[in-house]
C-alpha cells in the first residue's frame, strides 16, 4: 500500500522538521524511540543497532566501508533518513571529513529499552475497580463503528441518525482539508475529501492524524506533545483499562477526540474512569512501518461492469455511490453498475480511475480476492479509457516566436530548443515556433548571442 | 499493476529461529561463563523485537541427549503474564530454559554414562525446518525465515548423516543457516551448513563483546544483505564422516550405487546392500 506509506512517511517528516530541542525532548521516551525506529528503512534500522553501543564518532568513511557497491543509493538514503531525523549526529572536522555519532538521548532510550525494558507511564487498572471490559470483539466493532461513523458524516452529514457529539475541534479539521463550505450551502467535499475516503484505514487514520495535528499546532498546542502521546499511546495493551487519572489535563482534552474517532474508548466507573486504546491506536505504530491488517473485502465486481457488495454499512453504500449508480439494496448487498455517467461524476470530483480500482481490489471479496486479477480486466481498462477520454488535451505552457530576421537564425533557434528538449512546434515556411516556457530563457539567450 | 496484499509484510520483516547450545559438558569446561553468554544474547533477541513489531523469534535449546521450544514470541501465553516489558518476557524463557536443562540431565542419567560432548545439532535443525515449514504453510503471506545456530560444543560426527539431510532440506526451501560458533576450534557442520544454504559463518574472536558481533552480522535481514558487507568464509572443511565408524576422515571408499561413505573396505555397501568388487590392492595380494 504506497499510500500508507506516503502518509506515514510524510508524519515522519512532520517529526524530522521539529527543531533540535523538542526532539530531543522526544527522544527521552523510549517508546517513541521505538515508534521512529520501526519506521526507518530497513538498512538504516540495523545502522542504529550497529552504533548502539559505540560512544566514539564514526567516520562517513568508515560507515560506507560497511556496504558493498549495489547499495550505496540505499546507504545514503539511510544515512539522510538518520541525519535528518537527529538519530545520527553529524559532525564535520577540519579536513572537511564527515563522522557520524548516535544522538546520545536516543542512544541512552534505546539500550535502556534493550536492557531493562520500557515501563508505560501508567500501569492497566486492577480488573476488580474496572467490572466490565468489552471483549476484544467487542472493541473492534466499537472502534469500527466509531471511524465508519465518523467518515459517514464527512460523506453525507444529514444520514447520520444519531446526532453525533464530534468536539468542534475535530470539525475543524475536516473543514481546513477535507471539506468546503460555501456561504448557506451545504458542505460539500473536497477533491482530498473524496481521496481520503478511497483509502483504507491505516491511511486515512495517518492522513487525519496528520492534519489534526497541524491544526493543533495552529491553536498553539504543542505539536511535539502530542506526537508523543499518540506514539505512546500506540504502545498500550490493547482492551485492558488505564485511569484517565493518570493523563495530564492536556493529553485529557485530546482523549475526548480519540474516542470520537474510536482511537480509545472511554468508560465511567462509580469513581473513576478509564480509556482503553482499541486495535486503532495500538496500529499506529505498526502501519508506520506499512504493513498494516487487512480486513475482509465485500466488493465483487463482475465482466458486464456490475458491482455487488456484501455490507451492511451505509458507509460502504456512500462510497460506491461515488463512482458507481446504486440500483437496488437489500438487507446485505449493495447492487450498483459502473457507468461512463457515474464515473464522470467521480472525475469530476476529483477521483482518479486508478484510486477506484484500487479500492476495489483493495476490498474485494474474499471469494474474488484469490483470483488474478481480482478486478476484471476489461472493467479496468474502460475505466482508465474513459478517464482519458476526458484528458484528450494537454496543456503546456509554451512561449511563441516569430519574425525571425533571417531563416539561419530561424533554424539556430530551433535547433537549440530541440537541444533542451523544448521544441512543441516549429513552421518553417512562415518561421514561427512555440518553446516550453522552461525553455525559453536559453533560447532567448541563444537569440541574443546570435545579434 | 502490484497486488495490493503482497505489501503486507515489509522486506525486512524476519523470522529468527535460534537453536541454542546448553550442553553442560561444553560450558562446565568453557572459559566464557553461560550466564554472560545468555544476557548477550537476550539483549540480541530483544532488538531484534524492536526492529519491527512483525519480526518473530523461535528459540530452541539444544542439550546433548534432547531439544526442545523454549520460548515463541508469536505465542501469546507471553503476553498474558501479569507482568508488562521485555524483560518479563524473558523471565518466561529462563524459566523454560531451566526446565529443559534438568529435564536434559534426566534423559542423560538413563543412558550409559560414555562422556558425550557434543550437542544435538541435527534435531534442533530438524525442529527449526519443521516450524518453518508449518510458517510456509500457514498461507502466502509469512516472514522470511532464517536459522540461527549458537553453538559452542564440537561436532558429534555420529550426527554426519542427520545433519547433511537437514542443510539439503534447508536449502530446498531455501532458509539460510546463519552460525555463530563460540568454541575454540571451527565446527566444520556449521561450515557446510551456511555454506551450503547461503547463510553466515563466523566465529567472534572476542566473546566480551559477543552483543556487538550478534547486532553486526547476524541481525542483518535477509533483505539487507544483498546491499551489505559480511563476513565470507575463509576456508569451508568439507571432510565427511563415514557411515560405518562415524570418524571424520579426508579419504575413504564411497558407495557407486548410493553415494554412502565409508574408511575403510567392505564387501557389501551397508546403506543399499550393492555388492563390490574387490578393489585393486586386495586383488594383487
Amino acid at each position: 500500500m504506497p499510500e500508507v506509506r506516503i502518509i506515514a512517511k510524510n508524519f515522519m517528516d512532520m517529526v524530522a522538521s521539529m527543531p533540535a530541542m523538542k526532539l530531543d525532548n522526544l527522544y527521552e521516551n523510549g517508546f517513541i524511540c521505538e515508534a521512529i525506529l520501526r519506521s526507518l528503512p530497513p538498512l538504516a534500522k540495523k545502522y542504529v543497532l550497529q552504533m548502539l553501543y559505540i560512544d566514539a564518532q564514526v567516520t562517513a568513511k568508515s560507515l560506507e566501508e560497511w556496504v558493498l557497491p549495489d547499495g550505496t543509493s540505499k546507504h545514503r538514503v539511510a544515512i539522510d533518513r538518520l541525519v535528518q531525523l537527529r538519530v545520527f549526529i553529524e559532525t564535520v572536522d577540519r579536513k572537511s571529513e564527515k563522522s557520524y555519532k548516535l544522538n546520545p538521548t536516543f542512544q541512552r532510550s534505546l539500550q535502556n529499552l534493550l536492557i531493562i525494558g520500557g515501563t508505560l507511564p501508567r500501569e492497566p487498572m486492577p480488573s476488580n475497580i474496572t467490572v466490565r471490559l468489552p471483549t476484544l470483539e467487542d472493541l473492534e466493532a466499537y472502534a469500527l463503528e466509531q471511524w465508519e461513523r465518523f467518515l459517514l458524516r464527512l460523506i453525507s452529514p444529514n444520514q447520520v441518525e444519531r446526532p453525533s457529539n464530534i468536539s468542534s475541534s475535530l470539525m475543524k479539521v475536516f473543514q481546513r482539508q477535507l471539506m468546503i463550505q460555501r456561504d448557506k450551502e451545504a458542505p460539500r467535499l473536497t477533491e482530498s475529501g473524496f481521496q481520503f475516503l478511497l483509502m483504507d484505514t491505516n491511511a486515512q487514520l495517518w492522513y487525519f492524524i496528520r492534519e489534526y495535528i497541524s491544526n493543533s499546532e495552529a491553536r498553539g498546542v504543542d505539536a511535539a506533545e502530542l506526537i508523543s502521546f499518540l506514539l505512546e499511546l500506540s504502545f498500550h495493551v490493547i482492551g485492558e483499562a488505564y485511569n484517565v487519572n493518570t493523563l495530564t489535563d492536556f493529553q485529557r482534552n485530546i482523549i475526548k477526540d480519540l474516542a470520537d474517532l474510536g482511537l480509545v474508548k472511554l468508560q465511567q466507573g462509580r469513581k473513576e474512569s478509564w480509556f482503553i486504546p482499541t486495535k486503532l491506536a495500538t496500529n499506529l505504530s505498526v502501519s508506520l512501518a506499512d504493513s498494516s491488517c487487512r480486513k475482509q473485502g465485500f466488493v465483487v465486481v463482475e465482466t458486464n461492469f456490475r458491482v455487488y457488495a456484501y455490507s451492511t454499512s451505509k458507509l460502504h453504500c456512500e462510497i460506491l455511490r461515488l463512482f458507481s449508480s446504486v440500483e437496488y439494496q437489500l438487507p446485505n448487498l449493495i447492487v450498483g453498475g459502473i457507468t461512463k455517467e457515474s464515473l464522470y461524476n467521480a472525475f469530476e470530483n476529483g477521483i482518479t480511475a486508478e484510486q477506484i480500482i484500487s479500492f476495489l481490489q483493495q476490498n474485494a471479496h474474499p471469494r474474488v480476492a484469490e483470483r488474478m486479477p481480482s478486478v476484471p480486466e476489461n472493467v479496468t481498462d474502460q475505466m482508465r479509457l474513459w478517464e482519458s477520454d476526458l484528458n484528450r488535451v494537454e496543456m503546456t505552457e509554451a512561449y511563441f516566436y516569430d519574425e525571425f530576421p533571417s531563416r539561419d537564425a530561424f533554424e539556430g533557434a530551433c535547433d537549440c530548443a530541440r537541444e533542451w528538449n523544448g521544441l512543441l512546434w516549429e513552421d518553417s515556411k512562415k518561421m514561427h515556433m512555440v518553446v516550453k516556457m522552461e525553455v525559453h530563457p536559453y533560447v532567448r539567450d541563444y537569440l541574443r548571442r546570435q545579434k | 499493476m502490484t497486488s495490493a496484499p503482497s505489501k503486507l509484510y515489509a522486506d525486512d520483516v524476519s523470522l529468527l529461529v535460534v537453536s541454542l547450545d546448553t550442553n553442560p559438558f561444553f560450558w562446565s569446561t568453557f572459559s566464557f561463563p553461560f550466564s554472560e553468554f545468555i544476557s548477550h544474547v537476550l539483549a540480541f533477541f530483544n532488538s531484534i523485537l524492536l526492529l519491527s513489531q512483525l519480526n518473530q523469534i523461535v528459540v530452541i535449546a539444544t542439550g546433548c541427549n534432547s531439544c526442545s521450544y523454549i520460548y515463541d514470541s508469536s505465542s501469546d501465553s507471553n503476553h498474558s503474564s501479569e507482568a508488562v516489558g521485555m524483560p518479563a518476557l524473558y523471565s518466561n524463557l529462563l524459566q523454560k530454559l531451566e526446565e529443559f536443562v534438568a529435564k536434559d540431565e534426566q534423559l542423560g542419567k538413563a543412558q550409559t554414562p560414555g562422556a558425550i560432548a557434543s550437542s544435538l545439532l541435527s534435531g534442533s535443525l530438524s525442529m527449526a525446518l519443521c516450524y518453518i515449514q508449518r510458517i510456509f504453510r500457514s498461507g502466502p503471506l509469512h516472514p522470511q525465515p532464517r536459522i540461527l545456530c549458537l553453538q559452542g560444543s564440537p561436532d558429534g560426527p555420529e550426527q554426519y548423516v542427520a545433519v547433511m539431510n537437514a542443510i539439503f532440506s534447508a536449502q530446498r526451501s531455501t532458509v539460510p543457516i546463519d552460525s555463530c560458533f563460540i568454541g575454540s576450534n571451527n565446527s566444520a557442520f556449521l561450515q557446510q551448513a551456511s555454506y551450503i544454504t547461503g547463510g553466515i559463518y563466523y566465529r567472534p574472536p572476542q566473546l566480551d563483546g559477543l552483543f556487538q558481533y550478534l547486532s553486526m552480522v547476524f541481525a542483518t535481514d535477509l533483505h539487507s544483505r544483498a546491499f551489505l558487507r559480511l563476513p565470507k568464509s575463509v576456508g569451508v572443511d568439507f571432510r565427511a564422516s563415514c557411515f560405518c565408524h562415524k570418524q571424520t576422515i579426508d579419504m575413504g571408499y564411497v558407495c557407486s550405487v548410493c553415494l554412502s561413505i565409508f574408511c575403510e573396505h567392505h564387501q557389501k555397501c551397508s546403506t543399499c546392500g550393492s555388492v563390490f568388487g574387490q578393489s585393486q590392492s586386495a586383488a594383487n595380494l
